[in-house]
């Protein structure tokens, strides 16, 4: 098993994860590639410039050096004085006949070709934009503990609206290139446009410090295809959770079986909650209530699971004695037993056995103060605390 | 077959170091002339190129420039003539510096082309 376990890894470590950031960073880099040429046309016809009236004029001293230099750039910049120097009258003539010269060749070289591409590639060439992406990914590479969502739709969009809300941060990947204005405008923080299928996608987008995915595409077989390149890479079903979507339920099984934490049917759930409305007809008060909280779209009231495991000193003590209530605000509304029977507002003489899971109903941060109280109550924490 | 576009960029890197000594020895300012710009060319050739040490010779090429630029000012004001020489023998070793890396990117394309 362990060797299995080895085998796989080795296999998918040579993948090496997408850089994005370099992508953009080469671009940059592109822009002086192609100033290559120009430039070097200008440095060449300067050099060229000032040795030849050097040499015409034989002289070599310093003035004489910057006005020559002076007079090659007026030159061929087209602004064009008389001669940028004084001359002997005994080189006016050659110095006039080197000028014409050299303005009919350096001209076209170096103003038309050398200066203009310049000024051409840095107006065509999007810095602006380059440097807004390279800017996104560098700030990508640094997210931690971020969501990866594959697909941009409704269901996507939904998604990422509430945890926006949240202040969670996600990165979306989305095949379709024509999207990618619609992200701009949704406000999507970060975004790849590539295969999420991909191992070097997943590894760029940062899926080693992920906590999840999210596969919501509109046919099961990409689903399934991004759902086992996930799993691959982070086998750990507990520290890297994966949501998708299904058309039919035997997708969805499949999915799971393929390592989906959990698969949702947008089919089913949309039918199943019609046939709710039909059975309960809607309140204006209770009527999405507890949708409102399961479904996280209330940030003053949130919902937890608890397991009372055999490490737990809680085990066997009646509700009205743990004083849960009194000291982090929030309730216990029901209980889960081992064997799947559930105890709904459970009274203060309901006994707490090993294997139940309590569900907690609060504000966010009672909910907070209730995981740290059912961690003081395990045994070994204490034993830990008693030997520090 | 022979590489063109190789022969040219070398040529210029090859050309920046011998002009450069050139002026170390015959402190001529017609050859200081044409050692910056020569130097400044193979600056230039350098922009862009995709090898495996690209970053290092255009890192070094830019010392070189960085050191004939005050040497022609200095050299031209005649005020520190000896340390115009002087910078222009750093930039003399940056472009030695330049040779020795150009000739190890020549022996890593060789191995590569065996690999291939």
């Amino acid at each position: 098993m362990k060797n299995n376990n080895r085998k796989k890894q080795k296999h998918y470590g040579d993948v090496r994860p997408k850089n994005y950031r370099a992508i953009y960073e080469e671009k940059f880099y592109d822009i002086l590639f192609q100033l290559r040429y120009p430039l070097m046309t200008v440095i060449f016809f300067t050099t060229i410039g000032v040795l030849a009236l050097m040499i015409i004029n034989g002289k070599s001293d310093g003035t004489s050096v910057l006005n020559y230099f002076f007079h090659t750039v007026i030159t061929f910049s087209t602004v064009g004085y008389t001669e940028g120097y004084d001359v002997d009258p005994q080189h006016l003539m050659m110095n006039r006949f080197f000028a014409t010269i050299f303005i009919i060749i350096s001209i076209p070289f170096v103003y038309m070709y050398g200066l203009v591409t310049t000024v051409n590639v840095f107006i065509n060439s999007n810095i602006a934009e380059i440097y807004n992406y390279w800017r996104m990914y560098k700030a990508m590479e640094q997210l931690r503990g971020h969501y990866i969502i594959c697909r941009f739709n409704g269901i996507t969009r939904e998604l990422m609206k509430n945890l926006k809300r949240r202040g969670i941060k996600f990165v979306l990947v989305e095949p379709d290139p024509s999207l990618e204005q619609e992200i701009k405008d949704f406000g999507v923080d970060f975004y790849v446009i590539d295969e999420p299928h991909k191992r070097s996608v997943l590894l760029g987008v940062g899926i080693e410090h992920a906590k999840g995915l999210v596969t919501a595409f509109e046919d099961n077989t990409q689903d399934l295809s991004v759902i086992v390149t996930a799993r691959l890479i982070r086998p750990d079903k507990e520290h890297f959770m994966v949501f998708a979507t299904a058309t039919t339920e035997g997708a969805a099984e499949k999915m799971k079986l393929l390592g989906a934490n959990e698969v949702i049917v947008p089919d089913v759930s949309v039918g199943r909650r019609m046939t709710s409305f039909i059975l309960h007809p809607p309140s204006p008060v209770l009527s999405g209530f507890l949708e409102k909280i399961a479904y996280g779209e209330r940030t003053d009231i949130d919902i937890m699971e608890i397991r009372i495991d055999s490490n737990s000193d809680l085990v066997g003590k009646k509700l009205k004695d743990i004083r849960m209530r009194q000291e982090t605000g929030a309730t216990i509304v029901a209980i889960i037993r081992a064997d799947g029977k559930m105890k709904i507002a459970p009274s203060g003489e309901t006994e707490i056995k090993e294997g139940d899971s309590l569900i907690v109903l609060g504000h966010p941060k009672a909910l907070k103060r209730v995981e740290e109280f059912f961690e003081s109550h395990q045994i070994e924490n204490e034993e830990e605390v008693a030997r520090t | 077959m022979i590489n063109w576009g190789k022969v040219w960029s070398d040529f210029f890197i090859f050309l920046a170091l011998t002009s450069n000594v050139g002026f170390i020895f015959s402190h001529d300012p017609y050859q200081l002339v044409i050692a910056i710009g020569v130097n400044l060319l193979a600056t230039v050739l350098k922009f862009g190129a995709k090898k495996i040490l690209a970053a290092e010779l255009l890192a070094t090429a830019l010392v070189a420039d960085l050191h004939l630029i005050p040497a022609t000012i200095l050299y031209f004001m005649e005020t520190h003539v000896p340390l115009a020489i002087g910078l222009a023998i750093g930039a003399a070793v940056a472009n030695v510096i330049s040779i020795v890396m150009l000739v190890i990117e020549i022996i890593f394309e060789y191995q590569k082309e065996e690999e291939l």
